[in-house]
């Protein structure tokens, strides 16, 4: 078992910078959907998910070699390069709709109240993308990455009472946002 | 110790319905007040826990086998002991070769000189005996 504080990605990371077939396996046996989960949220849209983890991995694979033990644990480090390529394309799209504003799109709840599997997960989507980048990104983080308060915090450069304040505003818009869907989820 | 009933609701509203993701600091007295008073607590809490099963919902996205086999491909592979020998075989001949060089700039170079004049030959003979008698004085302790 690992120390507390050590890395459990540093044994495996050593094994891909051997090119050990197995470690690589086992890596993204464990970290890939990680990675993936969060670009999705970030994103909504599973197309920009899978390049943001493709590159966030492929450039996991240039560090493995030189990778320090000791520094930030690896885990941490997948999730500042994939949220640095999230926003990269976040603000490519804002350019973009700075440019053509988009199709308006209808985030309220639909005609019939009775909303049943994909239907509930694309309005919870749907609403988690209609938050500001950085409330969306502290729920992300702390919600679904499972992060603590501080280690989400450090990620995103900001203190630990800025974090708390995201997340308070974030989830009581999702909470108005989603208030037809309260008997649904009980 | 118990907190108050605003104190609670500002911590569910923050944290989500699971005190166990709660501050650790804050985690027992949150616990504490629920025993306390789980009449009022109880109904914040599973508000808070509500929108977090909610949340749940959102989609992960599933990783799928072309991505994998992308990653996979482009993983470091490993280094074989035939391309280690080539590699130090091809260290080994860049190293002789520069060698070689050195020696061949170095004769031309000697062949292009002229002889050296009289007076330098006596400075640097001068020179030579000087570090000789220097070296071979004994320092002292």
């Amino acid at each position: 078992m690992a120390a507390e504080g050590s890395d459990p990605d540093e044994a495996l990371l050593a094994g891909v910078g051997r090119g050990d077939p197995s470690s690589v396996r086992q890596l993204l046996d464990r970290r890939l959907p990680r990675v993936l989960a969060l670009a999705r949220r970030m994103l909504n849209d599973p197309g920009e998910a899978e390049d943001v983890a493709q590159e966030t991995f492929l450039r996991a694979w240039k560090q493995a070699r030189s990778w320090r033990p000791g520094g930030a644990k690896f885990d941490t480090w997948l999730h500042r390069v994939a949220l640095n390529l999230c926003y990269d394309r976040l603000r490519r799209r804002r350019e973009v709709a700075t440019a053509e504003p988009p199709e308006q799109v209808d985030t309220g709840p639909a005609p019939d109240a009775g909303l049943l599997g994909a239907d509930l997960s694309k309005r919870v989507e749907t609403a988690l993308a209609a938050l500001p980048d950085r409330q969306r990104e502290a729920i992300v983080l702390c919600h679904h990455q499972g992060l603590g308060n501080i280690e989400a915090a450090a990620l995103m450069t900001i203190s630990v009472e800025a974090l708390e304040s995201l997340l308070g505003r974030g989830r009581r818009a999702l909470r108005a946002s989603l208030a037809d869907l309260r008997e649904q989820g009980r | 110790m118990t907190m108050t009933v605003e104190r609670f609701a500002q911590l569910a509203e923050i944290h989500g319905g699971d005190t166990a993701r709660w501050p650790e600091a804050c985690r027992e007295e949150a616990r504490a007040s629920l025993v306390a008073d789980p009449e009022t607590l109880g109904p914040i809490l599973a508000e808070a826990a509500h929108l977090d099963r909610l949340l749940d919902l959102a989609p992960a996205g599933a990783v799928n086998a072309a991505l994998l086999g992308r990653l996979i491909a482009a993983a470091p592979q490993p280094v074989s002991s035939a391309r280690r020998w080539i590699a130090g075989l091809g260290a080994a001949l860049g190293l002789a070769t520069a060698a070689f060089a050195g020696v061949a700039v170095g004769v031309a170079v000697g062949h292009d000189q002229p002889v050296a004049s009289q007076a330098q030959v006596v400075i640097a003979t001068d020179f030579t005996s000087d570090l000789s008698e220097a070296l071979e004085e004994p320092a002292e302790l």
